[in-house]
């Protein structure tokens, strides 16, 4: 049979259950298998596009299936109540808003803390809030924002940020400057883990201008495994932040948004006028729940795994990657090819595919996917889909599209 | 929900949220159709999609007198159309909005002949028309039609699967396909990009295909209790039976010495005397409305002998009322 002739599909990858050093058996891992024509395993997709393709286990889906429910907009769901005490709680906030995506926690927290017209936020050149958020704040909350550079580590120059602080108000040229926003982990600059003394230092800067502090924490729980923290020892440093509970810790749907009990209030209307009211929503806070309980150690693996696939770039011989091991911090890895005449686009195009003469030389075609990223480089996530011996499979090919480039070089030479 | 396949429908990988939307849709008669996370944002991604150029602070609207039908007179609205753009004093007319079921009139269904004239004055003006249809399927089962027949009046309606449907969450959007590509796009901005959403767009599934033909014991149920109003003696409530189409009720207390707040407060309190008269307790739960009415609304959770219930409770609180009036005479 010809390789040419194997279907180059985009795979959905369909639900699996297996069991991974644990009898808990919450998470999917493995990618997806799909049997040829003779029954035997041909092809096995690796998804490394982003953590939020994660999808519920038998123990989420069983918590859902039997939620106690109510009607949430008026305030009469347990199983919503219930994870927002959790979390609120856990976070060593005073209360907390479970919404339906991190954009609309993030919204929501812009809208709560910048309350007149004329106000202004200041936010990281790269965050997610003011790059992948379809300009929301403005289109939405009427609330300008301007940024300060983003450092490698996800942080901000302190003076620079101080610089942005607007003093004019309330001569009428002048915006009035209300906030601040961090994002933890960072994800464009590869899911950095951002220092605790940089959130102490910018929480007293805030504090000394009168500035609210919000963090963007969709993986902030990436951050407290790194760190080898409480989530709360990070929290403490912020007014406000939004969480993800889809992402790494595998709910469907969801975030929580907590802060102070006034500032929720205020959440709950902006929740409600952006068509964030869910009625018995404690069908998918149930998932939450577990999340935040149950699926915030397994954290761990994903980390090892990034790093392991990180220092077989590094080993790739001859070299053809660059990768800071040093930024490699929790499930986001960006590296880059060091080869011109590979392209980002070029190389994750062929990771994609299955190749020719691949399932000869491994013994099965494998697909990872993953995306070209800012400046020329490429980023992988890793998630509880994927398991150490996904990363394995990543591994070899990657290793087998290195060479065959290679290969392809010596051969035009 | 347990066993819905699911995938990241921010990307458009969940399979069951695509088969909800394909399957509504077609159940619509709509090119294409959205899974929002309320009515709420369905009716704004709308207004925002509709209203494309709105660059400053928002969509400017004005209204029209709602009659007691939920329709609106024709003269009124077409005096609303503007027609002074591009002169900057003039904002540029674009969207009509109708709702239907009306709710705050009481569960009205709006007259096809009327979502026609409207529709052909929407067409006329170079407006597009959206229907608030949260309770749609109630005004297509009143009406003994497709709702594809309702909303083929419209270019575009927001209908809820939450609420006489029974889902736990959720609305869809429908309308042509480039509006529906514009609304995912408002849907992401607001934060309604929800990611393994097929868990409750499964849910959704159901409502549409087996959870609209039972809205007629609703309806049933409505009417029941609204004859019993009108049969209290001596009588003390007024109520409209024509007015009675669907799901929801609007009534008066005729005595002024009872107002909607003290009703609906005796209807849900456990009175004096309440077990040993009716055997048992009964809370009936309502919520006092506008111009001074009372509203109460059947829905799935209310059986016949629910309703049945509600009347001995009603009777209860009518004739310990007219007691209390006697005995201050």
């Amino acid at each position: 049979m010809s390789l040419r002739a194997f279907p180059r599909l985009f795979l959905r990858p369909r639900q699996q259950l297996r069991a991974r050093g644990s009898a808990r058996g919450y998470y999917n891992t493995g990618g997806a298998r799909y049997a040829g024509p003779g029954g035997a395993v041909h092809l096995r997709v690796v998804d490394l596009r982003s953590d939020t393709v994660t999808k519920p286990g038998p123990a989420m889906r069983r918590a859902m299936a039997e939620a106690e429910v109510g009607d949430d907009v008026k305030g009469e769901d347990p199983t919503v109540n219930d994870l927002q005490k959790t979390a609120a709680e856990m976070f060593g906030m005073e209360a907390a808003l479970f919404v339906p995506s991190g954009t609309m926690g993030n919204l929501i927290a812009v809208m709560a803390h910048c309350r007149e017209r004329g106000d202004e936020m200041i936010v990281g050149d790269l965050s997610h809030l003011h790059v992948y958020e379809q300009g929301g704040s403005a289109q939405l909350a009427g609330v300008h924002a301007t940024t300060v550079t983003t450092r490698p580590d996800g942080s901000f120059d302190l003076k620079q940020l101080e610089s942005k602080i607007r003093h004019g108000y309330p001569d009428p040229h002048y915006p009035r400057s209300r906030l601040i926003c961090v994002e933890n982990t960072h994800n464009i600059q590869g899911g950095r883990v951002l220092p605790l003394h940089f959130l102490q230092d910018v929480r007293a800067l805030a504090d000394q201008h009168g500035l609210a502090l919000h963090m963007d924490g969709a993986r902030v729980m990436n951050a407290a495994v790194a760190q080898g923290v409480p989530v709360a020892a990070i929290l403490q440093h912020v007014h406000t932040a939004s969480v993800c509970l889809s992402k790494g810790l595998g709910a469907p749907v969801g975030s929580v948004l907590a802060g102070p009990q006034d500032f929720i209030s205020r959440a709950v209307r902006c929740r409600k006028a952006l068509g964030g009211g869910m009625r018995q929503a404690g069908i998918i806070a149930a998932a939450g729940k577990l999340s935040l309980q149950e699926m915030v150690g397994r954290l761990e693996e994903d980390h090892h795994n990034v790093k392991t696939f990180a220092q077989a770039l590094i080993d790739c011989q001859p070299p053809l990657f660059a990768v800071d091991m040093a930024a490699v911090e929790t499930n986001i890895l960006r590296f880059r090819v060091e080869d011109p005449t590979l392209s980002p686009e070029e190389f994750c195009a062929r990771m994609g595919q299955v190749g020719e003469g691949e399932e000869a030389a491994l013994g099965q075609g494998i697909q990872v996917l993953m995306y070209p990223h800012v400046e020329n480089s490429i980023r992988a996530v890793w998630h509880l889909g994927i398991s150490p011996e996904d990363t394995q499979l990543a591994i070899q090919k990657m290793q087998f599209v290195a060479s065959q480039h290679l290969k392809g070089k010596v051969e035009t030479q | 929900m347990a066993e819905a396949e699911v995938g990241d429908d921010v990307k458009g990988e969940d399979p069951t949220v695509n088969d909800l939307q394909k399957t509504a849709a077609e159940m619509f008669g709509m090119e294409a159709a959205l899974f929002v996370p309320s009515g709420t944002m369905g009716n704004l991604i709308a207004v925002m999609a509709h209203c494309r150029d709105a660059p400053l602070a928002g969509v400017h609207a004005t209204t029209v007198t709602t009659r007691p039908d939920g329709s609106f007179d024709l003269k009124q609205l077409e005096s609303k159309i503007r027609h002074g753009y591009p002169d900057p004093h003039y904002p540029r007319s674009r969207l009509i909005c109708v709702e239907n079921t009306h709710n705050i009139q009481g569960g009205r269904v709006l007259p096809l002949h009327f979502l026609q004239d409207v529709r052909a004055l929407a067409d006329q003006h170079g407006l597009a028309l959206h229907m608030d249809g949260a309770r749609v399927m109630n005004a297509a089962v009143a009406q003994g039609v497709p709702v594809a027949a309702i909303l083929q009046h419209v270019h575009t309606a927001s209908v809820c699967l939450s609420k006489g449907l029974g889902a736990p969450v959720g609305s869809v959007l429908a309308g042509p396909q480039d509006f529906i590509s514009r609304a995912v796009r408002c849907r992401k901005a607001l934060g309604g990009g929800m990611r393994q959403a097929g868990i409750i767009a499964a849910a959704g599934k159901l409502s549409l295909q087996e959870m609209v033909g039972r809205l007629e014991e609703d309806h049933h149920n409505v009417k029941t209790f609204a004859q019993a109003l009108i049969d209290c003696q001596p009588p003390l409530f007024a109520v409209d039976m024509a007015a009675v189409e669907t799901n929801i009720l609007r009534f008066r207390v005729e005595d002024p010495t009872l107002s909607p707040e003290e009703f609906c407060a005796r209807m849900g309190q456990v009175g004096e005397g309440e077990e040993a008269a009716l055997g048992q307790g009964i809370q009936v739960l309502m919520y006092p409305h506008v111009e001074n009415s009372i509203r109460a609304v059947w829905h799935l959770g209310i059986s016949p002998e629910d309703t049945q219930l509600a009347i001995q409770k009603m009777q209860f609180v009518a004739s310990q009322h007219l007691k209390g009036k006697v005995e201050t005479q």
